[in-house]
C-alpha cells in the first residue's frame, strides 16, 4: 500500500495552487459580490489545461484523470466556490457525458475544443418537475428527417449562459420509460430554437450563473445523439456517478479552508483573558473538523484512484455516492463550526465564513441531494440481496 | 540557438522556520523547489525560444531528488534535461561545482547562451555564475533584468548603482538574472503529466564527464555552522532639536566616534 500522491501529481497541485492563490482568491470576494466571475478568468485557467484535466491529451485535456481532476477541485475551491463550479458543470457533467459515451467524431468536434477550453459546456438535465425525480422530465425530441425537434424548458442549468455546447437530456419515448424512452443530445448554442431564459439569483455559489434554457422546435442534427438512442438515463447517471467524485474533493477544500480559518481565529480571538483556542469547546469542534476532513481525503482519492484504474462497476456507484454524501455533509458540520468559532464576527463579510458558509449550502442539493445519495448507497447494499429499493 | 539553464533545487522557506533564539531549524514539510532567482533564468530562456526559437537545456547538480526541478523545467517548456548527480559530487564546494557544471556544459557544446540566477535563496551564494564564466572564459552579465539576442550579440539592462546600464556581449555568454526580474510562468497541466510519464532526465555522473577524485576534492571545508548574533536595536534621541544634538554629541563622544 502506498498512499502518497505520485509526484506528477505533486507537481501539478503545486502548479493548481499557485494558480489559484495569484489569480483566483484575490477576485473571490468581487467575483460573489457582484455575482459574476470574469470570462477572462476562465480562459486563463483554460491556458494552463485546467478546463480540460481528466481527458486524455489526443482529446485535449491534460491526461491527469480523475486524481487530477480532484485536486484541481480541491485547491480551486480553497478560493472560490463560485470558479469551481463552473469548472465542476463543464468537465465533470457537461464535457465528461461526451467523453463518456460520445462517438470518436462527437469527441473531436466538441470534446477537444471544450478540454481547451476553447469553449464552455453545460449538463441540462433538471426541469420545473423534474429534480431529484429526474426521469420525471418532459422536454421531448421527435425525430424529422435527419433532424431531432426538441421542445421544453430546464431550469437550473450551470454554465447556462455561458456555454457553447450542452448535453440535454430528453424524452424520446414517453411510452419506454427511463429505461429506453430517454435520450441524450450534445446541442449548440446557435442552433435555432434554443435559447437561454431568467438567470436565478442565489444565495451561494453567486460567480456562476444558473440559468433556465429554453427549447422552441430546436433542430438538433441526429448525429449529435449522445450514446445510444433510448440510452439518456445511463449516459447521465455515469456523468453523475463521476461529478459526485470532483464534487466531493471540491468540497473536501472548502471544508479545509473552514478549518484553517477557524484555527486562525481560534489563535487570534481573546476571551476570558487567552485565547480562545484554550476553550475545550472550541478545540473539540477543530479536532473533529480536522478528523472527518482526514476521513473524507481518504474516501475521495481512494474513489478516484478506482476510477483512474477502471474499477467502474456498483461498487464505484456506491463509493462515488458516498464521497457526495460525506463530503458535502463534513463541509456542512466544518462551514458551520467555523462560524460559530467567529461568533457573531462571522456574519459579517469582513470574514470568508460568511461567504463559503452560503457557498457551501447548495452541495448537499445539487447534482443529487444527501437524501438521494443514501437512496443510492442503500439500494447498492440491498440489490445483490435481492431486494430492491425505490426512491 | 542553443540555451543552457543552469537550476539549483533548494527545500521550500515555506515549509520551515528559523527560531535564531533557540539557534535551530524546525522543519514543518521537507518539500524542495526551484531557486526561485534559476526559475528567472529558465523563464528568460523560455521567453527566448518563444520569440526566436531556441533549444532549451535545463541541468541541474544535486541529489537524485533534483530530478523533480528539472521535470518541472520540462513542463514549463525546457527541451531537455541533465541531472548531475554522483556520490562523489556530493561534497562539492563553489569550486568544485563550477568543474562540474563547467564541464557538463563543456560537454553539451555549442551553446549559444548560459543562464542562471544571480542568487541561490539557501546560500544567498552569488559565485557561481562568474566562476562559471571564468572557467569557460566567455563574457558574462551580471544582475540582468532583461535581454534580447540578435546578430549573434546579447543586449542585457544589468542592475548597475542606483539604476541600469545597457551592456553587450557577442556569444557565446553567460548572463546571471536578477532576482524578480520577471514572472515565470505556470507549467501547462498537459506538459506535466508528460514531463513525468514520457519524458527522460538524463544523468550523469562523475565518470560521464571525466572527473577523478583528486579533481573533486573541495577547497574549502565547512567547519561549524552557527547563527548570526542578534541585531542590536539602536537608541532612539528625542526631545527638542536642540536636546537631541546634544544628546547626539554626548552618545558620540561617550562611544569615541568624535571627541
Amino acid at each position: 500500500m502506498d498512499f502518497s500522491f505520485p509526484r506528477e501529481y505533486q507537481l501539478f497541485r503545486r502548479m493548481v495552487r499557485e494558480f489559484a492563490e495569484k489569480e483566483v482568491k484575490p477576485l473571490a470576494k468581487e467575483i460573489d459580490e457582484r455575482s459574476h466571475v470574469p470570462l477572462e478568468l476562465v480562459k486563463k485557467a483554460a491556458k494552463l489545461g485546467l478546463l480540460g484535466v481528466p481527458f486524455p491529451q489526443k482529446y485535449g485535456g491534460c491526461g491527469a484523470g480523475e486524481i487530477g481532476y480532484c485536486i484541481l477541485m480541491e485547491e480551486m475551491n480553497k478560493v472560490c466556490s463560485s470558479m469551481t463550479t463552473i469548472i465542476g458543470a463543464h468537465i465533470g457533467i457537461g464535457a465528461m457525458a461526451i467523453y463518456l459515451d460520445g462517438t470518436e467524431e462527437q469527441k473531436q468536434k466538441y470534446l477537444v475544443p471544450l478540454a481547451k477550453g476553447e469553449k464552455i459546456a453545460a449538463f441540462a438535465l433538471t426541469e420545473p418537475e423534474a429534480g431529484s425525480d429526474a426521469a420525471a422530465i418532459k422536454t421531448s425530441a421527435v425525430r424529422d428527417g435527419d433532424y431531432y425537434i426538441i421542445n421544453g424548458t430546464k431550469c437550473f442549468i450551470t454554465n447556462g449562459d455561458i456555454a457553447d455546447v450542452i448535453t440535454v437530456m430528453a424524452v424520446t419515448d414517453p411510452s419506454l420509460g427511463p429505461r429506453g424512452g430517454i435520450t441524450a443530445f450534445i446541442v449548440e448554442k446557435d442552433f435555432p430554437g434554443f435559447s437561454v431564459g431568467r438567470l436565478e439569483k442565489k444565495m451561494g455559489i453567486k460567480g456562476s450563473s444558473t440559468a433556465e434554457l429554453i427549447f422552441e422546435d430546436c433542430r438538433v442534427p441526429k448525429e449529435n445523439v449522445l450514446g445510444q438512442f433510448g440510452a439518456g438515463f445511463i449516459t447521465f447517471m455515469k456523468a453523475l456517478d463521476v461529478g459526485r467524485i470532483s464534487l466531493a474533493a471540491a468540497v473536501l477544500g472548502g471544508a479545509q479552508l473552514a478549518l484553517e480559518a477557524s484555527v486562525e481565529w481560534a489563535k487570534a480571538r481573546q476571551q476570558f483573558g487567552g485565547p480562545i483556542a484554550h476553550k475545550q469547546s472550541v478545540q473539540w469542534m477543530i479536532a473533529d473538523m480536522a478528523t472527518e476532513i482526514e476521513a473524507l481525503r481518504s474516501l475521495v482519492y481512494r474513489t478516484a484512484w478506482m476510477m483512474d484504474t477502471g474499477q467502474t462497476g456498483p461498487e464505484f456507484t456506491k463509493m462515488a455516492a458516498m464521497c457526495k454524501l460525506y463530503g458535502t455533509e463534513v463541509a456542512h458540520r466544518c462551514v458551520n463550526y467555523c462560524l460559530q468559532i467567529h461568533g457573531g464576527m462571522g456574519l459579517s463579510r469582513d470574514f470568508i465564513v460568511e461567504r463559503i458558509w452560503r457557498d457551501q449550502r447548495i452541495t448537499e442539493i445539487f447534482e443529487g441531494t444527501s437524501e438521494i445519495q443514501r437512496i443510492v448507497i442503500a439500494s447498492q447494499i440491498f440489490r445483490p440481496l435481492g431486494v430492491r429499493i425505490r426512491p | 540557438m542553443k540555451i543552457v539553464v543552469l537550476l539549483k533545487q533548494i527545500l521550500n522557506p515555506a515549509g520551515f522556520v528559523v527560531r535564531a533564539d533557540l539557534e535551530r531549524i524546525f522543519v514543518n514539510v521537507e518539500d524542495y523547489i526551484i531557486n526561485p532567482n534559476d526559475k528567472n533564468a529558465l523563464e528568460e530562456a523560455l521567453r527566448l525560444k518563444d520569440a526566436l526559437g531556441a533549444e532549451v537545456i535545463a541541468i541541474s547538480l544535486g541529489e537524485p531528488r533534483a530530478e523533480d526541478a528539472l521535470r518541472e523545467a520540462l513542463a514549463m517548456g525546457a527541451d531537455s534535461a541533465i541531472l548531475l548527480t554522483d556520490e562523489a559530487f556530493s561534497k562539492a564546494d563553489a569550486s568544485v561545482a563550477t568543474l562540474i557544471l563547467g564541464k557538463a556544459i563543456q560537454k553539451i557544446g555549442d551553446y549559444d547562451l548560459v543562464l542562471l540566477g544571480q542568487r541561490a535563496l539557501d546560500t544567498g551564494g552569488e559565485q557561481l555564475g562568474p566562476r562559471l564564466a571564468e572557467y569557460l572564459d566567455l563574457p558574462q552579465i551580471t544582475n540582468v533584468r532583461e535581454l534580447s539576442v540578435s546578430d549573434g550579440k546579447v543586449r542585457a539592462k544589468r542592475i548597475w548603482k542606483r539604476g541600469y546600464a545597457l551592456v553587450e556581449a557577442s556569444l557565446p555568454a553567460l548572463l546571471t538574472i536578477a532576482p524578480d526580474s520577471n514572472e515565470p510562468r505556470y507549467p501547462h497541466g498537459a506538459r506535466i503529466i508528460s514531463a513525468y510519464r514520457e519524458w527522460e532526465v538524463e544523468i550523469w555522473g562523475a565518470k560521464d564527464l571525466s572527473l577523478t577524485e583528486e579533481e573533486l576534492i573541495p577547497l574549502t571545508e565547512v567547519r561549524r555552522k552557527a547563527f548570526p548574533p542578534p541585531r542590536e536595536f539602536g537608541e532612539k534621541i528625542r526631545g527638542t532639536p536642540k536636546e537631541a544634538a546634544r544628546d547626539l554629541v554626548r552618545y558620540l563622544k561617550a562611544r569615541k566616534v568624535v571627541s
